[in-house]
Parts: structure tokens; C-alpha cells; sequence
């Protein structure tokens, strides 16, 4: 029977770097990753020369990004990978990298998300098959349908879905590396510009630039390269699917939700004891979608419990407490692997002033054009 | 109308199904195993994977419920029209998702209505409107309340 990461030997988040979440800059790439790396490095105490394999998340970039950055650190030879999942990227290539650091084929191991925005033509549109108006309906749009879609059914008011925003910037302004780190009132974000539906722009996740690093590590490494143990977040699952068929419009949701169930099965957590949630909000509605198929609560019931600050830091589960994609950023390959570094910061303690205080359980989220979902639980015994 | 060429003739034809005459059909597609699609394909089914002549052509009716709907406020001036003959689309434009009283859903640019007064459930209905920008007369699909 095929086996989970559970089932492999433990593997360990040990160290997290970033380069902030930002606008376009003439920051050439890879000295936004370069950067994300070596504070990773510093984190966990090792050396670059420590590290076996290499996995670059990135989505924007165009082809072979990784060498000409990494080079800059010493080329020491050793294998690297790009893994391109659109939104997932990130995700995708921290998944792989605990596969191989628990098979046992890599005790240490790099991920790194890096990305520029720049146009990359979405090869759904080179399927050949025709489609009466895809040019008019971009992602703002299809999550703007699933929130009025959403309203209607759950008798949920617009500035209601947007109280996410206000909660996901207020978190944001307390992140040194969020691309957005200005507290919003709810008038500010319902006053902003419409964009579609009754998305504004302060309800849309900034595309930007950045990087974002995890280092991971087997128990064998942790001893023999005297990582401090205490600052080991273990992965205790990673799930993943893609869109079944019939899925119609609402398969963001159904894949979430099969695949945070799996992971949670995997990592044997209850949903409601999750402590912080880090979640593919690209859009306000897709936190209360998320929240709801994890299980926290019922369907209709996510915004009375955002009202009660059930989703504060402090609060029942924290979610997105990084300030999410909303705030934080969505820069494509760095956004799932930021999410892990959140998540990592907060288990130990290290959150500052975004600490959930006694966090020993963290889900990371992502969904990525496809649609594809990829979910981690991160524990601390 | 016969004078005007379609857009996208692969995608739906200006005559009706015999169920809903009155309003333009969409190029369907059904498999062996029951599944009916948009648009008609032959690459290979989405439920079971069959392919080839397994994927037959099935006309389905112009007339379906609205699932949702959003105005579209901001239109990126870079997105392409399909070609110099035809209007780009202009913010504002609305977008609805209708489900087809054949089975699948489809999402395209809503005409003759007034957002307020959208609700989702009401009786959607095919038609085709000028979209060309000079002399010759190009039609396309969009979706309007049934009167």
C-alpha cells in the first residue's frame, strides 16, 4: 500500500528567510532570493555547503532560474529542481522536498520560492478548444460570481465578506516582509476601487515580487549538524489532489476540502483543534469558502465567527495571521512557501507581535490554477 | 441576422433546438458514458476518458438558470479582443455563470440587463448581438433574462 509522509521518517522545518513581499522593482530576481536564502541559512544555524538538494518554486520567472541564482552561494554541484504549480508552486516544491528528505535520499534540503511578475501565457488557452468569453472572466471575476453566488445562499451581506480584509490587513501591518502593512477600517476597503462584483481592490491579493525560504532537515542532520531541536517544526502531513470531475465552479472549495480532511487524517488532528491557519485567500470570499470546508464550522457560519474574532490572532484559530495573500502578498512561487515559514515562526514562538500565543498546530493552504490544492500540518510536540 | 457571420461557429449556431426554437443552441458534446459537455470535443472525456467517436455532437437549448452574476468594474486594456474586426470588451460588462437545462454551466457576458434586479435561479436565455466594428456584420453569444 502506497505510503504518506507520516509513514516516512520525520522531517523537520528548521530554518525560514525572506525577501519582503513587494511592487515591481529593478530588483533583478536573484537578489530577492539570494537574500530569502541566507537568512534561512542563519536561521537554522547551517551552512549553504550543509544543504544536498535544492527545490525553486517559481511560476513567473521563465526557464532555469535556479542555477544562475544559486551559483551565488558556492556551486557546490549538487541536484536542484524548478517546480511550477501556478499559485501552488511554492507548496508544490516544499511537498516534494519532504518526500525526499523522508525517503531518506537527502538529509538536508532547500526550498525556495522566487518570483517576478511577468506575462506567461496560460497554457489553458493553448488547449485548442475554443470558450464564449474566458478573455472577460480572470480570476477577480470567477471569485467575484462564487461571492455573489455565496451572499445569496447564505443571506451574507457584501460589507460582511469584506470584514475578512479588515482582519487580513490588520495582520499584515504587523509583517515586516507583507507586501500590503497598512490597517484598513472597513470603510476604507468597501471605498476602494471596484474591480468586479463587489470585490474592491483592498478584497484582491497584490501580485508582486519577493522570495520566501524554508530549510529542511531529517533527525540524522538536526544531531549531526547541532541544530537546536527546540526550533524544529516537524511536518506531520502533506496532502494534494486536483479538480475531479464536475466540479463546476465551486471545485476550489471541494478540493480544499477533501484535502485538508486527508491531511488532518494524516497528521490525526481534529479541525476545530487546529491553533493557526494560513489559507489561498487571493479574495475575501475564499477565506469564509476554506474555513467552512476545513470543518471549523458549518457552512453560512464562517462570517459570525470572523464578527465574534473567532480568526484573530488570540483567537479560536488564528487565520492567516501573516496577513494572508490579501496582505502579505501573492508573488506566485514565494506565497506557499511563506505560508510555511509563518507557521514555523509562530510553533516556536518567534512571531513577535503576530504571536498566537501557544500555537502547537499550524495548516498551511494553497489552491493553484488547475485547479490543483496542496496541504501541510506543522506540529510541535 | 442570416446575413451575419458567427464569432465562434464551432462554439454555437444562430438556429435553435427543437425544445427552446426561438433563441441560438450551443455546440454540446455527449459520451458513451452519459456525460454531456461544453464545448463539443473529441480529445478524450472528462469523467471516463473515453475518446474519439465515444464523444458525439449534442446540441444543447439556449436557455438555462442564472447560477450568479458579477459587473465587471475593471477590464486590463492588454486583454485581446479576438481579432481587429471585433469590439473589445468595455468596463462596465456583466458576467453570469448559467446552469443549461442540458446539464453544464457556462460563463459569458450577460446583455440587457440592470445588476439590481439580477436574481439567481431566474430563466436565462442564449442571443446574439453585433459585435463588429466596421462594415461587416459579426454576431456573437451572450446570455439575456427571458422575457
Amino acid at each position: 500500500m502506497a505510503k504518506t509522509l507520516k509513514d516516512l521518517r520525520s522531517v523537520y522545518v528548521v530554518g525560514v528567510g525572506w525577501h519582503r513581499y513587494q511592487p515591481l522593482s529593478d530588483t533583478p530576481y536573484v537578489m530577492l532570493g539570494l537574500p530569502a536564502i541566507r537568512a534561512a541559512l542563519a536561521d537554522a544555524g547551517i551552512a549553504w555547503t550543509d544543504v544536498e538538494s535544492s527545490y525553486i518554486g517559481t511560476g513567473l520567472l521563465g526557464m532555469a532560474a535556479g542555477r544562475a541564482m544559486l551559483k551565488h552561494l558556492g556551486a557546490t554541484g549538487r541536484p536542484l529542481v524548478h517546480i511550477e504549480n501556478a499559485s501552488a508552486s511554492g507548496s508544490a516544491a516544499f511537498r516534494h522536498a519532504c518526500i525526499e528528505v523522508g525517503a531518506g535520499i537527502a538529509d538536508v534540503s532547500l526550498v525556495i520560492g522566487v518570483d517576478k511578475p511577468g506575462v506567461v501565457q496560460r497554457a489553458f488557452t493553448k488547449t485548442g478548444i475554443g470558450n464564449l468569453a474566458d478573455d472577460a472572466i480572470v480570476p477577480f471575476t470567477h471569485f467575484a460570481l462564487l461571492t455573489n453566488e455565496y451572499a445569496h445562499r447564505h443571506g451574507v451581506a457584501p460589507q460582511d465578506v469584506a470584514l475578512v480584509a479588515v482582519k487580513n490587513h490588520r495582520n499584515g501591518a504587523l509583517n515586516p516582509h507583507a507586501h500590503r502593512q497598512q490597517a484598513r477600517t472597513l470603510e476604507e476597503v468597501l471605498g476602494g476601487r471596484p474591480v468586479s462584483g463587489t470585490l474592491t481592490t483592498l478584497q484582491c491579493c497584490p501580485v508582486g515580487e519577493g522570495a520566501a525560504a524554508v530549510i529542511i532537515a531529517s533527525e540524522d542532520a538536526i544531531k549531526r549538524l547541532g541544530i537546536d531541536p527546540a526550533r524544529a517544526v516537524r511536518v506531520t502531513a502533506s496532502a494534494a489532489s486536483s479538480e475531479a470531475a464536475g466540479g463546476q465552479a465551486g471545485a476550489d472549495a471541494a478540493i480544499t476540502k477533501d484535502t485538508i480532511a486527508a491531511a488532518l487524517q494524516q497528521a490525526q488532528v481534529a479541525p476545530k483543534t487546529v491553533d493557526i491557519v494560513e489559507l489561498h485567500d487571493a479574495f475575501t470570499i475564499e477565506e469564509l469558502h476554506y474555513v467552512e470546508a476545513m470543518g471549523i464550522c458549518k457552512p453560512g457560519e464562517a462570517i459570525h465567527l470572523l464578527k465574534e474574532g473567532a480568526f484573530d490572532i488570540g483567537g479560536q484559530c488564528a487565520v492567516s495571521p501573516s496577513g494572508g495573500l490579501i496582505a502579505m502578498g501573492h508573488p506566485i512561487g514565494p506565497t506557499g512557501v511563506g505560508q510555511i515559514g509563518e507557521i514555523a515562526l509562530q510553533l516556536r514562538g518567534d512571531a513577535g507581535p503576530r504571536q498566537h500565543k501557544g500555537a502547537k498546530t499550524g495548516l498551511a493552504h494553497m489552491v493553484g490554477l488547475g485547479a490543483v490544492c496542496y496541504v501541510h500540518v506543522l506540529q510541535r510536540p | 441576422m442570416s446575413q451575419s457571420a458567427l464569432l465562434k461557429p464551432a462554439l454555437y449556431a444562430e438556429q435553435g433546438t427543437e425544445k427552446v426554437p426561438d433563441h441560438p443552441a450551443l455546440n454540446g458534446g455527449k459520451c458513451a458514458c452519459g456525460h454531456v459537455f461544453f464545448p463539443m470535443q473529441t480529445y478524450g472525456c472528462e469523467v471516463c476518458g473515453r475518446h474519439g467517436d465515444a464523444l458525439q455532437p449534442v446540441r444543447l437549448s439556449g436557455r438555462g438558470k442564472l447560477v450568479a452574476s458579477a459587473t465587471v468594474h475593471m477590464h486590463a486594456a492588454r486583454a485581446p479582443a479576438p481579432n481587429a474586426e471585433v469590439k473589445p470588451h468595455e468596463a462596465p460588462f456583466t458576467i453570469g455563470s448559467i446552469a443549461l437545462e442540458d446539464g453544464p454551466t457556462v460563463r459569458t457576458v450577460l446583455v440587457g440587463v440592470d445588476e439590481k434586479t439580477l436574481k439567481p435561479g431566474q430563466t436565462m436565455v442564449a442571443t446574439l448581438v453585433p459585435v463588429g466594428t466596421g462594415a461587416k456584420a459579426i454576431v456573437d453569444l451572450r446570455f439575456t433574462p427571458a422575457t
